[in-house]
């Protein structure tokens, strides 16, 4: 594209987004009642957590969330089948070996707590699968060609996993008559737990493949 | 409380997780898992049947707070279609990948594929059809770049790209309205949308990008090099289904919630935008030189004919003449879901045996196929829409509704496009016949072609003659949810 038909495209996007803006200050400005926030607060001792967002994620929205984690594993099927993943950079020197011999067992760390954290203050699953995979990132980057993941049937395990944990959860209790993914109360908080534990294995496992970019070795054997 | 709605999202995805964790017995899984599936929508339709609109509320939680799923007799009629088409699919795929590896990644993303349908078409809340769209997005691309070399590859990267730019669109769509009302489920919503500037602008970014992944003109361009390069079980799930769903949710959208927002003005826009799609793809496919490019064009204007009952269904107020148009809408989308499914995967079956799949070159090997060139008669005989197709009733009823209403122009691109597609048919059919017939046995394959002769068989005579059934189902129903 040259100059100006770019200028153009640029002058055209901006007037769009600013409508688009204006738009939705009118739209907040004339909003007649609080949003579901109020609701969700007040649910709250119902869900067994203490965090609004984590209620939202794995109790009132929780099927969102379920097809959310069937996303990730439809994007990690698509990536392996696309065949095997270019080399691995080559092996870190010992500087940066030390430094990743530091960096990874923190960043499993504080993965672990922002799990257990996220049921009262900000933090969750998400967060922390999301530092469990930059610990596989990092790993990749300082030339382990697996990137800390193991081999391919226990990926294939842990890529399911958080979809496995939300639809065991979920069609057991629909077993016992009630809603899918409907938590008995008593209980709410430490299935809310465990979805999340494994939802956390799941994503981290799922990031630090796709980083690596190609399928498992011994696939297709 | 319906546990059938739930389990018929579940259970897809339970069988792409069995396939990926057991991908050495991919096979045998996948078709448990798509003869479960298959039977739990059918206790939904039986369960419609009987019970009227059934409606389940997840996680314990009723709307506003929690998500719902909703089925109508519309909804229950577009799952039994996915369910039959999937099913062939699924036994057709079999046959079709001869390369196991490949037939082990087809598989889990296959049922992620049908777990989006599925969950789309019973989708209740606004944002839910988000997440849903994405898992359909991510699945269609990935199992259409499932064909290998370069053609398949930039086409599935290109309509990965645009699926995104859909969502996207459709999400900023989805933002606006929970600014302006915090709420999202559809029907908390149709009762309070109306004419005005925000839910209007929302209305606008909705349709846009689902128009992007339903493909209607003039936003097709992406559709025909994805579904002709695509493997032949994978575009005809693409072209049957999920574009499909993505129109019926534009329609659903306009015709349900937001029909206090929408204007005969933009409604003659979509009409229009759909007549266009009828004649360009027609029109392409009359020119196009392979059999793939032919079936994806067809597909575009296939898709524009469901958006010509928008300017006539728009001003109707609920009764038997609206009713009768849903009716019709919902016969167009079935009858193409089950004639382009069979269409597609008897292209296959020839491209495979010839290695080609030019249309100047078709004679000898149909020749050696003819139940696969008798599924793609049959398929052509229910996109032209010749009696006694579900799609002859289908634009039948399209005709006399735009002659009662003084509408008479829409019956101009309904005219051409099956004068058109009556071309492009027998442009095959000729093809196929021009050599002296030699007796062969009718069936070669019967595990690959066989699922294509029955779905073009129920998109012919079934739905025509069964038509009646549907309205009965359709019945006490009205769109909205």
């Amino acid at each position: 594209m040259n100059g100006p038909a770019r200028l153009l495209v640029a002058l055209l996007a901006a007037a769009l987004g600013g409508l688009l803006l204006w738009v939705l200050a009118t739209a907040l400005a004339a909003r007649p009642e609080p949003a579901l926030a109020e609701a969700a607060f007040a649910a709250l001792p119902l869900t067994g957590v203490g965090n609004p967002v984590t209620a939202v994620l794995l109790d009132y929205r929780a099927y969102d969330t379920l097809l959310e984690l069937a996303v990730l594993l439809a994007a990690l099927l698509g990536i392996w089948s696309l065949g095997p993943p270019a080399p691995a950079y080559q092996r870190a020197g010992s500087a940066l070996r030390a430094m990743v011999a530091w960096v990874v067992p923190l960043l499993i760390l504080t993965g672990g707590y922002l799990l257990w954290a996220g049921g009262q203050v900000p933090g969750g699953a998400f967060q922390g699968g999301a530092l469990l995979g930059a610990a596989g990132v990092v790993l990749r980057l300082a030339g382990d060609p697996r990137a800390g993941l193991p081999g391919e049937s226990l990926q294939r395990l842990l890529a399911v996993l958080g979809v496995g944990a939300f639809l065991l959860v979920g069609l057991t209790v629909l077993a016992f008559g009630r809603d899918l993914l409907d938590y008995p109360t008593d209980w709410s908080k430490w299935l809310i737990l465990a979805i999340e534990g494994a939802a956390t294995l799941a994503i981290g496992a799922t990031l630090a493949a796709a980083y690596v970019g190609g399928r498992p070795p011994g696939e297709g054997r | 409380m319906n546990a059938s709605l739930p389990l018929a999202v579940c259970l897809p995805l339970l069988g792409a997780l069995a396939t990926t964790l057991a991908p050495a017995r991919a096979r045998a899984l996948g078709l448990i898992a798509a003869l479960a599936s298959s039977g739990v929508v059918l206790w939904l339709v039986v369960g419609v049947w009987e019970q009227g609109p059934l409606r389940a509320s997840l996680g314990g939680w009723s709307a506003p707070l929690g998500i719902a799923l909703a089925a109508d007799g519309a909804v229950a009629a577009l799952l039994a279609m996915t369910a039959m088409v999937a099913l062939a699919i699924s036994i057709h795929a079999g046959g079709y990948f001869r390369d196991p590896e490949r037939l082990r990644q087809f598989w889990p993303l296959w049922l992620l594929l049908w777990a989006a349908l599925n969950a789309l078409f019973l989708a209740a809340d606004l944002f839910n059809i988000y997440v849903g769209l994405e898992l359909l997005g991510l699945s269609g691309a990935a199992l259409a770049a499932l064909g290998g070399g370069r053609a398949a590859l930039t086409a599935s990267l290109r309509y990965l790209l645009v699926g995104l730019l859909g969502s996207m669109t459709y999400l900023l769509g989805v933002a606006l309205i929970y600014a302006a009302h915090g709420q999202l489920d559809l029907a908390l919503l149709g009762t309070r949308l109306g004419p005005g500037l925000v839910d209007a602008t929302a209305l606008a970014l909705l349709s846009l990008g689902l128009a992007l992944k339903a493909a209607l003109f003039p936003l097709h361009f992406w559709l025909p090099p994805t579904h002709a390069n695509a493997p032949a079980p994978v575009s005809a799930a693409l072209s049957a289904l999920v574009g499909k769903v993505a129109a019926w949710l534009l329609l659903m959208l306009w015709l349900g919630p937001f029909a206090a927002v929408t204007q005969p003005a933009a409604a003659t826009l979509l009409g229009l935008l759909g007549a266009c799609g009828v004649i360009w793809g027609s029109w392409r496919a009359l020119r196009a030189e392979r059999l793939k490019l032919l079936a994806a064009h067809s597909t575009v204007a296939q898709i524009g004919y469901l958006f010509l009952f928008v300017p006539l269904i728009q001003g109707l107020d609920p009764g038997p003449e609206r009713t009768a148009l849903l009716g019709a809408l919902l016969l167009m989308a079935l009858t193409h879901g089950f004639a382009k499914a069979a269409f597609f995967l008897a292209a296959g079956q020839v491209q495979q045996l010839a290695g080609h799949d030019r249309i100047d070159a078709l004679g000898g090997t149909a020749q050696r196929l003819p139940a696969t060139t008798f599924t793609l008669g049959l398929a052509g005989v229910a996109l032209i829409g010749l009696p006694p197709s579900g799609s002859f009733i289908g634009k039948w009823l399209l005709l006399e509704a735009a002659i009662d209403q003084g509408q008479w122009w829409w019956i101009l691109p309904v005219l051409a496009g099956t004068l058109l597609a009556a071309a492009y048919v027998f442009r095959v059919l000729a093809r196929a016949f021009n050599q002296e017939p030699t007796p062969l046995h009718f069936v070669t394959q019967v595990r690959a072609e066989l699922p294509g002769l029955v779905l073009a068989l129920l998109a012919v005579a079934g739905l025509g003659l069964a038509a009646g059934g549907l309205w009965g189902l359709l019945e006490p129903v009205e769109i909205d949810r």
